[in-house]
């Protein structure tokens, strides 16, 4: 049996959207995700399951992103929406560590899982192969959103990540700055 | 996928680190007590050897900044060595190259402290 590729796939039932990570989940193809789960969302789709079983790990801005749609879907008036499915010791850990455990559902009553051939892959978004400051901004971007994403599930991130967030803050003020000064 | 491993290296007064498999939230802790014992011992001149590493997170590269700043207010510093390419093609991009200083020989690393 072929083992499914690395990255990011995802499928939807009529009810239902599917997310399987094999692999890590980084920022680097956490963009595809939230766009195109923000998507289904909005389409009306109110049930995620996320399939963590081949996930080797996460960063803090796939967890952000994970996070933020926990977060969208709540506002929908949906209460733990995301069934987080087949993970590890080691994972639980990490959403544990960052109070997201109370996001999620962990394993129970696990919806039906879906077919093989029913999932697509998201491109991933290399970020050793872009050229252009946008794409670079975007990062910037989804990062600084994925991370208040983070503190908004549990206001305890806001000391784990304040360093990375004054990072990201100082790096979009030097762009607005540049931006400026070209006008 | 690797264990994370630490290895510290005394280099007279600079503290060099090398780092292996690895360093995401859940193996940074592990770091983060190691460069604090460095720390609470006087020691900030400080060099993560990147070679053996195979992966580093965001929040990682985001702390990491944290501890550069704490050791420079000691006159110190944490600089990182022989970041592999498509480690360092990152962090480039996204700018952490310009809060981390990046050596690419351990000598140059280790020298780099003479002028402190």
């Amino acid at each position: 049996m072929n083992e499914p590729s690395k990255g990011i796939s995802v499928g939807c039932t009529e009810n239902r959207v599917y997310v399987r990570v094999v692999g890590r989940g980084t920022f680097q193809n956490s963009q595809p995700l939230r766009l195109f789960a923000l998507q289904k969302a909005d389409q009306g789709q109110r049930e995620f399951v996320v399939d963590l079983g081949d996930c080797q790990g996460m960063d803090s801005t796939f967890l952000g992103v994970l996070a933020g749609i926990g977060l969208r879907l709540r506002q929908n008036g949906n209460p733990a929406a995301i069934h987080i499915v087949n993970i590890s010791p080691r994972n639980l850990d990490l959403l544990q560590t960052l109070g997201l455990d109370r996001l999620f559902t962990m394993n129970s009553s696990a919806p039906p899982p879906l077919a093989e051939t029913d999932y697509r892959k998201l491109p991933d978004t290399d970020l050793t192969q872009l050229t252009h400051s946008l794409d670079k901004d975007e990062t910037t971007d989804l990062m600084i959103e994925a991370h208040d994403n983070l503190v908004r599930a549990d206001e305890r991130n806001a000391l784990k990540f304040r360093e990375l967030a004054r990072f990201l803050r100082e790096a979009i003020e030097r762009r607005r700055r540049n931006q400026e000064t070209r006008k | 996928m690797k264990d994370f491993c630490i290895v510290p290296e005394p280099h007279g007064p600079v503290q060099l680190i090398r780092l292996s498999g690895s360093l995401d939230m859940f193996s940074f802790p592990r770091l983060e007590a190691q460069l604090n014992a460095f720390f609470q011992q006087g020691r900030y001149f400080v060099v993560l050897d990147c070679q053996e590493l195979d992966y580093i997170g965001s929040a990682g590269l985001g702390a990491l900044i944290g501890f550069a700043k704490l050791a420079r207010e000691h006159n110190g510093d944490v600089r990182l060595l022989s970041v592999p390419d498509r480690i360092y093609k990152i962090i480039e991009l996204l700018g952490f190259t310009r809060v981390l200083h990046v050596h690419n020989t351990e000598e140059d690393a280790v020298a780099s402290f003479a002028t402190k």
